[in-house]
């Protein structure tokens, strides 16, 4: 049986990082400045621009294109089929014309109960308001994970710093909620690109929860990035309130793919048994390499769509999202957590 | 209500002829070409309705014959049911024995009578670890996918019994098992994607699970987690979700797809001949943006 170090250190080593675990800390503390880096582009259709009138417009537009012109090939031969065809084919697109207006309706009503539930549990920057909403609970999840979509930069809250805002709010809210664990998950990997916008989140982070917790008992944190196995602490000392997770899309399938490379090349040398991979082993490298499974996912994205999100790791996660919604607002979130609290999981039972 | 109207005479043809219909009309737009469903919920609904478990069993097979109807008239072309997990081996021996029992009457009948497959051309396989199933249940399953094998219309996966984590850690060993053999393999995604039971499959574009609970519950993780990947979560236990919740699901689908195809195509025709599809999704993002 070979021991599972090994593997982890040769997969780091292939990928160039550090086999001891990084602390940046104090090089953090010694730098402080910022640079500009260039812009990495979400998955594709994470974005939506509904307009109504843009929609139905174009609704209009499609509808008398389609049912006049050939703009989708058929394959059939004879004449009555294709008249079959198209009449199918007018019926669904007149269908799709009513759910259009009504799509239009809800979207509009979404809007307007999460403006309303926003008002009405407003957390005012205070734990103690937030610990109230959390104390009716019956459990809370150990390990929270976030999935964030990066907008755009001419957006509202758009953009890195956006990403960055956002990040400071779902500390606060999760420390004041006791969570220990929150894993960040963004397509790009954005923030963990360099040094530089780690110590800026840092920065940010810490502003934030000065807010919240006032500027003498600012709680303590580290944030972690799996894939450059690094890590950075608030202050000295290594005891935190919560550890955060930075992953990417790279954390998924990329790194099981590095994962089987390695373990080809064991296999190749004879140091590692065919037998041997089992699902506990590439458990455990797994949460070695990535992280712990998270026990609620909350996507903040308008539709539900996991972008590519490390599949290992979300086998028994429950998943939360609010349609149409494409903000980090605490209604999203303590909704969430009473769902979770809700929630019974019974693995194969 | 509805039972009050399903004992006049006819009544069977008239949903099958609706079905038929209606799956026409929906297949004319874009269908997903892979469907995975979780059927979860037979035993809540036994005990809700006070019935015996394997009463609730047979109900959601049932069902399972109901939607599989309605999706093969829409022209879906592999559909993937989660029939048993690994996990649920952890269930009463008693239930176990007897969802096997109702797996090999089931698979039996349809070795006899045909069942779908022969009016639907449909192809049954059997994915999962097999090593895990007693052997006369084994028999039986096999004799089925003999039977059904030159059927091309459509595609039956029943996962029996599977874990996603199990599928890819057989994936992975048997990619390691390959570059023994030939050490010059490049491994990426596409090799172990090619190694899953899914593999002569096209890619999962609709996940349903019912029940309503929010987890994937170890099924597709490594096709689920596609950003082409649509998951449907339903409240209604499995023997409750009837074909009009199935039609709902298929016509929000063709509605996205066509709205969103449509709204990015255009830009593709008019901007960008590239064949390179990062390029032209990127571009598209931006372009999408800019209006």
């Amino acid at each position: 049986m070979i021991k599972s170090p090994k593997i982890i250190e040769d997969v780091r080593i292939n990928n160039d990082i550090d086999v001891e675990l990084k602390n940046i800390t104090k090089e953090a503390n010694i730098i402080d400045q910022k640079i500009d880096e260039p812009p990495i582009k979400g998955p594709p259709s994470t974005n939506r621009n509904i307009n109504i009138f843009y929609i139905i417009m174009e609704l209009i537009h499609n509808f008398l294109k389609s049912s006049f012109g050939n703009d989708k090939p058929v394959e059939t031969t004879s004449i009555l089929q294709l008249i079959i065809y198209y009449f199918n084919h007018l019926i669904l697109l007149q269908l799709f014309f009513v759910i259009a207006i009504y799509k239009n309706i809800q979207f509009i009503y979404r809007k307007i109960y999460l403006k309303y539930l926003t008002l009405t549990s407003y957390p005012n920057k205070s734990p103690s308001v937030i610990r109230q909403d959390v104390v009716k609970l019956s459990k809370i999840p150990k390990v929270l994970s976030c999935l964030l979509d990066l907008k755009d930069d001419d957006d509202e809250n758009g953009g890195k710093d956006g990403l960055i805002n956002d990040i400071c709010e779902l500390t606060a809210w999760s420390i004041s909620s006791s969570i220990e664990r929150l894993i960040i998950y963004e397509y790009s990997g954005l923030l963990s690109q360099s040094y530089d916008s780690l110590i800026d989140l840092r920065k940010y982070i810490k502003k934030n929860l000065g807010l919240y917790f006032g500027t003498d008992a600012i709680p303590t944190f580290s944030i972690k990035i799996p894939q450059k196995n690094l890590i950075i602490y608030s202050n000295e000392s290594k005891e935190v309130d919560i550890q955060i997770d930075l992953i990417s899309r790279i954390d998924g399938k990329p790194t099981l793919v590095e994962l089987t490379k390695t373990m080809s090349e064991l296999a190749l040398t004879k140091e590692l048994a065919l037998k041997d991979i089992t699902i506990d082993l590439i458990d455990e490298e797994l949460m070695e390499l990535v992280g712990p499974e998270p026990d609620l996912l909350i996507s903040f994205a308008p539709s539900l769509n996991l972008e590519d999100y490390p599949p290992w790791h979300i086998r028994l996660t429950e998943i939360y999202w609010e349609p149409d919604n494409k903000d980090v607002n605490y209604a999203v979130f303590i909704r969430a957590l009473q769902q979770f609290s809700n929630c019974k999981i019974n693995i194969g039972k | 209500m509805s039972d009050w109207i399903s004992t006049f005479p006819g009544y069977k043809n008239l949903l099958s002829a609706s079905k038929k219909i209606i799956g026409k009309i929906i297949s004319t737009g874009s269908v997903p070409s892979h469907v995975g469903i979780i059927m979860d919920g037979n035993r809540r609904y036994a005990k809700s309705h006070k019935i015996e478990i394997k009463e609730g069993h047979n109900l959601g097979f049932e069902t399972m014959a109901n939607i599989l109807e309605l999706l093969y008239e829409s022209g879906v072309k592999v559909t993937t049911v989660y029939a048993f997990s690994i996990e649920n081996f952890k269930r009463s021996s008693f239930e176990v024995q007897w969802l096997m029992d109702l797996a090999k009457s089931k698979f039996n009948q349809i070795n006899q009578h045909g069942f779908l497959c022969e009016e639907y051309g449909v192809k049954i396989k059997i994915i999962g670890n097999l090593k895990m199933l007693p052997d006369d249940v084994l028999v039986v399953l096999k004799e089925t996918e003999e039977i059904t094998k030159n059927n091309t219309r459509a595609v039956l996966n029943v996962c029996f019994p599977y874990t996603s984590r199990d599928e890819i850690t057989t994936s992975i060993k048997n990619v390691v098992e390959e570059t023994m053999r030939n050490p010059t393999i490049e491994i990426n995604e596409n090799l172990i994607e090619s190694n899953l039971y899914t593999k002569d499959n096209p890619p999962v574009e609709l996940l349903i699970r019912t029940s309503g609970t929010y987890r994937l519950s170890d099924f597709m993780l490594w096709q689920a987690v596609s950003p082409n990947c649509k998951i449907v979560f339903i409240n209604q236990l499995w023997p409750n979700f009837k074909p009009w919740d199935m039609i709902k699901i298929l016509i929000n689908f063709a509605f996205e797809k066509y709205w969103y195809a449509n709204e990015n195509s255009k830009f593709v025709n008019t901007y960008y001949d590239s064949e390179d599809e990062t390029i032209t999704s990127d571009n598209e993002y931006t372009m999408t943006k800019a209006i």
